[in-house]
């Protein structure tokens, strides 16, 4: 990470464009990509940074050094409008009820990790080790506090806890991104349990019939909500499977930018599941004129890849004001129904 | 055939599905649509494409890649693709990913999408839906894991069950070094060895592919070709077995 800096501080003496002033390694340890756009992005953080100074702020007098936090109503819009990522891990906490099972089950953890394991889990697990966030300075092997081993830990631990589900493809990323944001194998390992077994419906079992459900329960909402993109992807025969499987079982991650979907993710603990369906319908409504105009499947791909790029997601404080707003209401009740409906479908389909 | 260029077109705006909901199935069975002649299965462009790749192209087909996670898909993808090897450098494929590459085969391009699909078990549940899409499935394993070989039987059973019965397939031997030949069962599929990290073969296994599948779509007499003897002939061995 030094040499990092030490390379980037060589460059901010060049010609005085953005991309000799803006490190090639963002906040959380990713490099940027070769196609990085470094002038939106400067532009951008120039108006953001005074967004997220107002917002700490606001958390600093909220939070007064405490560590607890009540549930209500200003919390929520809160949070909504971003948690300042020194406060993140304890926020995810508290609201997600993951610091009350930490609390309640002192050890666990450990003994999780202190007790015999089941080797098929290990292998399964250790396939993906060096294919979680290569391009992140934290998961190399090189790096000072490698956050492999505590990728490795969480993983296990996690797989063991809920044999259930034991390890699924897509779960490194999410634990990647909580030992990211918290620092702390632990608290990953509670937030990893109040996301799979409280917020998300059962996305990661062997089944995977939650994703299966949500998939079409966002092709129903898209349905009702934006009909013309509904019949174009009718039109081309296209499965939702095909198009948003990653939206819902990377929760954003490798889709979206990686503040977006930390500002996504605050929603996420503190709302639920409902908040992904959000994103999912903003990216399609924002963008229908460009869906419909796809002429034919490869085409719907395409630009289904295309609408998480580009200044609308990138711009996170306005994309997250968006995603309450653009879709129009969505309840729980409504959720719930086209939740048990779809399932059923699925359900009765492969059997 | 018009060669047509895709390429984003104002055009587009005037797709007659813009706007008229009404008259169309209810999905499943709506297979042809506005601006696509479908001919034996085989996706032929009748006006400009959206897509992102501004390359010309007369034919396109959708090419699968199957098999256990970890085997090389992604790499074997990307060296075909972009002709690089990366070692570490890629993030596991979940769901599904598509690359694209147009291919010219004896004066027509072909255009190969190629869907790289996330190899865990619970995932084929998921992506076996895609399988009656594909007009080709490469099967890879790596020759360093036994596992993965031992899988082979149950992929190919997935794929009799769920792909286009004519569906042009082929076995994948990946991560080949010269000497680890593991010994290869009949499965009755065109079989050949690949390194995405050295390059062996990885062109000729999608060029046979496209070779087969637009040698199926023109259905020329004059034109003899099969996979298997393709195959034999240009494969380079890797060192054993065959020469």
């Amino acid at each position: 990470m030094e040499k990092n800096q030490a390379n980037n501080r060589t460059r901010a003496t060049g010609d005085g464009g953005a991309k000799d002033r803006v490190d090639r390694v963002d906040p959380y340890g990713f490099e940027r990509s070769e196609d990085f756009d470094y002038e939106s992005y400067e532009e951008f953080m120039s108006e953001y940074l005074v967004v997220l100074t107002r917002r700490s702020i606001k958390w600093s007098k909220l939070l007064k050094g405490k560590n607890r936090v009540q549930k209500n109503v200003k919390l929520k819009r809160y949070v909504r409008k971003g948690i300042p990522n020194e406060h993140r891990a304890l926020i995810w906490m508290a609201a997600s009820g993951a610091q009350d099972q930490l609390e309640k089950n002192p050890g666990y953890y450990q003994s999780l990790l202190g007790a015999q394991h089941d080797h098929r889990l290990v292998e399964t697990i250790c396939t993906d080790l060096n294919r979680t966030f290569p391009d992140n300075i934290h998961f190399r092997k090189t790096s000072n506090q490698c956050l492999q081993k505590a990728l490795y830990n969480v993983l296990l631990a996690y797989g063991h806890h809920n044999s259930d589900v034991g390890y699924c493809q897509g779960m490194n990323f999410i634990a990647g991104y909580l030992l990211i944001v918290t620092k702390d194998e632990e608290k990953s390992f509670w937030l990893m349990d109040a996301l799979l077994g409280r917020i998300l419906p059962d996305y990661y079992n062997p089944t995977m019939v939650g994703l299966k459900t949500d998939q079409e329960v966002l092709g129903e909402l898209v349905k009702l909500k934006i009909p013309r993109v509904w019949q174009t992807m009718m039109d081309h025969n296209v499965m939702w499977t095909l198009v948003v499987s990653r939206w819902f079982i990377c929760l954003y991650i490798d889709v979206l930018p990686v503040e977006t979907v930390l500002r996504i993710w605050d929603c996420l603990f503190y709302e639920g599941s409902k908040i992904l369906f959000r994103v999912a319908l903003t990216l399609i409504h924002h963008n229908q004129p460009l869906i419909q105009q796809a002429q034919s499947l490869p085409d719907v791909c395409q630009v289904f890849k295309q609408i998480t790029h580009g200044p609308f997601v990138n711009e996170c404080h306005t994309f997250m004001q968006k995603i309450f707003t653009e879709p129009g209401s969505l309840s729980m009740a409504t959720l719930t129904k086209l939740r048990t409906t779809c399932r059923s479908c699925i359900t009765a389909e492969e059997t | 055939m018009s060669r047509k260029k895709a390429v984003k077109s104002k055009a587009a705006t005037s797709s007659p599905s813009a706007g008229s909901p009404a008259g169309k199935g209810t999905g499943k069975a709506a297979r042809s649509s506005p601006g696509i002649v479908q001919m034996n299965g085989v996706v032929h462009p009748s006006r400009p494409s959206i897509s992102n790749s501004s390359e010309f192209y007369d034919i396109a087909f959708k090419v699968m890649l199957v098999g256990d996670s970890g085997v090389g898909k992604t790499c074997l993808l990307v060296r075909f693709k972009d002709g690089a090897f990366l070692a570490g450098s890629f993030i596991s494929t979940v769901g599904i990913d598509f690359r694209n590459k147009v291919l010219n085969i004896d004066g027509v391009k072909v255009k190969l999408q190629i869907w790289d699909t996330a190899g865990q078990e619970r995932f084929r549940s998921v992506t076996h839906a895609y399988y009656r899409d594909a007009h080709a499935l490469l099967l890879l394993y790596d020759v360093t894991n036994k596992a993965s070989f031992d899988n082979i039987q149950a992929w190919l059973t997935e794929i009799h069950e769920y792909a286009q019965q004519d569906v042009v397939l082929m076995l994948l031997g990946n991560k080949a070094r010269s000497a680890i030949v593991l010994t290869l069962q009949e499965f009755g599929v065109p079989f050949m060895e690949t390194s995405a990290r050295s390059g062996l073969n990885v062109e000729l296994a999608f060029t046979a592919v496209a070779k087969e599948l637009k040698h199926r779509s023109m259905k020329d007499p004059s034109e003899k070709f099969t996979l298997h003897e393709y195959v034999s002939k240009e494969m380079k061995g890797t060192g054993c077995c065959r020469s």
